[in-house]
């Protein structure tokens, strides 16, 4: 924990005390400290034009093993979906597909899923699957435009294409704090141009990392947001390797 | 081997639900004190109503119903348990109406394994809509194919342990109590009536049904590996056939023929084996279950059944193309070893499905297509659906049961029964 908190502390000192290039910046986002494990609850709040809003909220665990990751999504809501789990192993190697999962309560069964849904979005918000986990820095070429203050935090601002002409999106505008080495605004073009924005809205260290609480995607070619909050956060609480095994997510609960 | 009626069914749950009960009361005390019990309970379920109606005359309502579902879940420390029921009041078939308790289990998962034992749903197999090695809890066919199939299977009596491996999960399940499948019978509109010739008169036994004894017991064995880029399984089970063989003895007096049936259930032994692969935007899936002593019905009415071995096999891709698209394409095949001419299923017999759906209006829409071809009649079912999320909670559904074809085909007999349905969902 103490080396930890020293990373948060003085993860700004190195990095911008020399000069950075665009993928050398997207690098410390990938490899910034946070934890061994990581557990907390997400609700997100859809908000249409007419500003009524849908809830889904998941409660979320992940854990490292080396560069690759394992994660459990177990939605809580809304009830009709209540029970499913989602169980993905995501490699770090560029051209490996992740395994993925998904349990159905009630079908009762786990059904292998097709490992390149990246680009879905996720449960109907504005964030694809692609946004809420982590992507291959060599997935895109990085360039860094210059240096800007966005979202209370001294930023990078780096536009990454895509190399795979098949992505969802043209390119993105990234702003990185320069202290939490995270994302806190970033723009999304397609082919006609701005799509969404995303905004991290309470951004602060918490048991030693930083720690988005609360953040959005504006969705503005259709007139739709989405609010997420993070609750219960927490790090390296030595969550067993047997959760992210296909046979917890088969009882249907996790606990 | 001894076959009589085992315990009546209501008597069975009765003693499953009070026995779990007393077992989650006696356990409750050793939960911890540190968690409220309003938080150690979780209360969920749905409320819903699906009426339809006939396409053809009398344009009568096929299905009319509307059902309670409470499921109940409750963590008691080291044991979770688990009770599912459900009240129903039905219209059109008055034996559905009525409270059941469909699941009651308490669960201990220890370190590398796990257990569950009580009145459970077992489901196996990679197939989707399909049951090739899927038959440890039997199906309820009550309304034929128009239920979503997980309302189809029943809850089976069963003691279910698994060894959990980091690669590989060994699974063994217990059943002491026989549960036969449910067929429509009477008045049923789902009910096939059998054709009889003239001056022939047609009497049948109550099925006569494995006795609950440990010698009679069902036992199943899986084997089940997660791999990166692989699922795989082997399975064997050794069960009964859930449907009971229609031996028959012909009497010919100066009354005429008389065929007198007797249904009996029969030992039978299932090897299965499962496998699923995902590649692009496609996940390829194989199943295959050989039956070792199933009985197969004669095309006459005056002949025995056959004891013949058989293999049914399921090649399938769900392809995902994104942009919330999913197909799932199955072909299904089934072959009988030594067949004999004079039996009603042929030696190879094909199925094929289709599955189509499209969400729409971030994903609050579904619209979706499930086809079933019969390659050899030519008949068919196809369930079109729309299903839209008016709330978060409240689910309205529209959609057809379309059948067509041949109506000697296993689809294509229930030509009369095409209806247009809605249905609304509460879920909480």
């Amino acid at each position: 924990m103490c080396l930890a908190a020293l990373l948060v502390l003085t993860a700004g000192i190195p990095a911008s005390a020399r000069e950075l290039g665009g993928r050398e910046i997207m690098v410390l986002v990938d490899e910034r400290p946070d934890g061994e494990d990581r557990r907390s609850v997400l609700t997100m709040t859809l908000i249409n034009k007419r500003g009524s809003q849908r809830v889904r909220q998941v409660e979320s665990f992940s854990k490292d093993y080396g560069r690759d990751r394992k994660s459990v999504m177990v939605f809580r809501e809304p009830a009709d979906v209540r029970g499913t789990a989602y169980l993905s192993w995501e490699y770090d190697e560029l051209d490996r597909e992740d395994d993925k999962w998904l349990y159905m309560p009630a079908l009762k069964k786990v059904r292998r899923i097709s490992g390149s849904s990246r680009n879905e979005y996720f449960m109907g918000t504005d964030f694809t699957y692609d946004d809420m986990g982590r992507r291959n820095v060599d997935k895109d070429v990085h360039e860094l435009l210059g240096e800007e203050q966005a979202m209370g935090h001294d930023c990078w601002k780096v536009e990454a294409v895509p190399v795979d002409p098949r992505d969802l999106y043209t390119r993105r505008v990234l702003w990185v704090s320069k202290s939490a080495h995270m994302v806190v605004q970033a723009e999304y073009y397609d082919k006609d141009g701005l799509v969404k924005i995303y905004r991290a809205l309470d951004l602060r260290p918490h048991e030693g990392f930083w720690t988005l609480f609360h953040s959005e995607m504006d969705n503005v070619s259709r007139e739709h947001k989405t609010v997420m909050t993070m609750e219960s956060v927490r790090y390296d609480t030595g969550l067993d390797d047997d959760l992210f095994q296909v046979s917890t997510i088969q009882r249907g609960r996790i606990r | 081997m001894s076959l009589s009626g085992g315990l009546p069914g209501m008597r069975r749950a009765a003693a499953v639900v009070t026995c779990i009960a007393f077992l989650l009361a006696a356990n409750w005390g050793a939960a911890g004190e540190e968690q409220p019990w309003t938080e150690r309970l979780e209360l969920s379920g749905f409320l819903e109503t699906l009426q339809s109606m006939r396409l053809r005359e009398p344009h009568d309502a096929v299905t009319s119903r509307a059902r309670l579902r409470l499921d109940l879940g409750a963590d008691l420390g080291p044991v979770y348990g688990f009770v599912s029921a459900d009240a129903e009041k039905n219209w059109k078939l008055s034996s559905e109406t009525g409270v059941e308790a469909r699941e009651a289990w308490l669960e201990h998962d220890g370190d590398g394994w796990d257990v569950r034992a009580g009145r459970q749903i077992v489901i196996w197999g990679k197939a989707d809509g399909v049951q090739i090695t899927d038959i440890v809890s039997p199906p309820d066919y009550t309304e034929s194919v128009t239920r979503d199939l997980d309302e189809i299977r029943m809850p089976v009596d069963a003691v279910k342990f698994r060894l959990l491996g980091k690669w590989v999960d060994t699974e063994l399940i217990w059943i002491p109590v026989f549960k036969a499948a449910v067929l429509p019978t009477g008045d049923n509109p789902w009910a096939v009536a059998r054709v009889v010739p003239e001056n022939v008169r047609v009497s049948s036994a109550a099925p006569r049904e494995p006795a609950t004894t440990l010698e009679n017991s069902e036992i199943a064995l899986k084997l089940s590996a997660y791999l990166p880029g692989w699922d795989a399984a082997a399975s064997i089970f050794h069960t009964w056939d859930d449907h009971p063989a229609m031996h028959r003895d012909v009497l010919d007096d100066e009354d005429g023929m008389h065929v007198a049936l007797e249904p009996r259930h029969h030992r039978l032994t299932v090897f299965g084996l499962e496998c699923s692969r995902p590649w692009s935007d496609f996940v390829f899936r194989g199943e295959a279950a050989y039956f070792r002593g199933r009985y197969f019905e004669p095309a006459s009415l005056f002949e025995n059944p056959a004891r013949k071995n058989a293999l049914k096999w399921l090649a399938g891709a769900d392809w995902t193309p994104g942009n919330d698209w999913m197909v799932t394409a199955q072909l299904v095949g089934e072959h009988m070893f030594a067949h004999e001419g004079r039996l009603l299923q042929q030696a190879n017999s094909y199925l094929a499905t289709l599955h189509v759906s499209k969400k729409l209006l971030r994903q609050t829409l579904t619209l979706s297509n499930m086809l079933y071809y019969d390659l050899d009649h030519g008949d068919f079912f196809d369930r079109i659906k729309a299903e839209y999320a008016v709330t978060d909670a409240l689910t309205l559904s529209v959609g057809a049961d379309v059948f067509g074809g041949d109506r000697a085909g296993s689809y294509g007999g229930y030509r009369d029964n095409t209806q247009v349905w809605v249905k609304v969902k509460y879920s909480f």
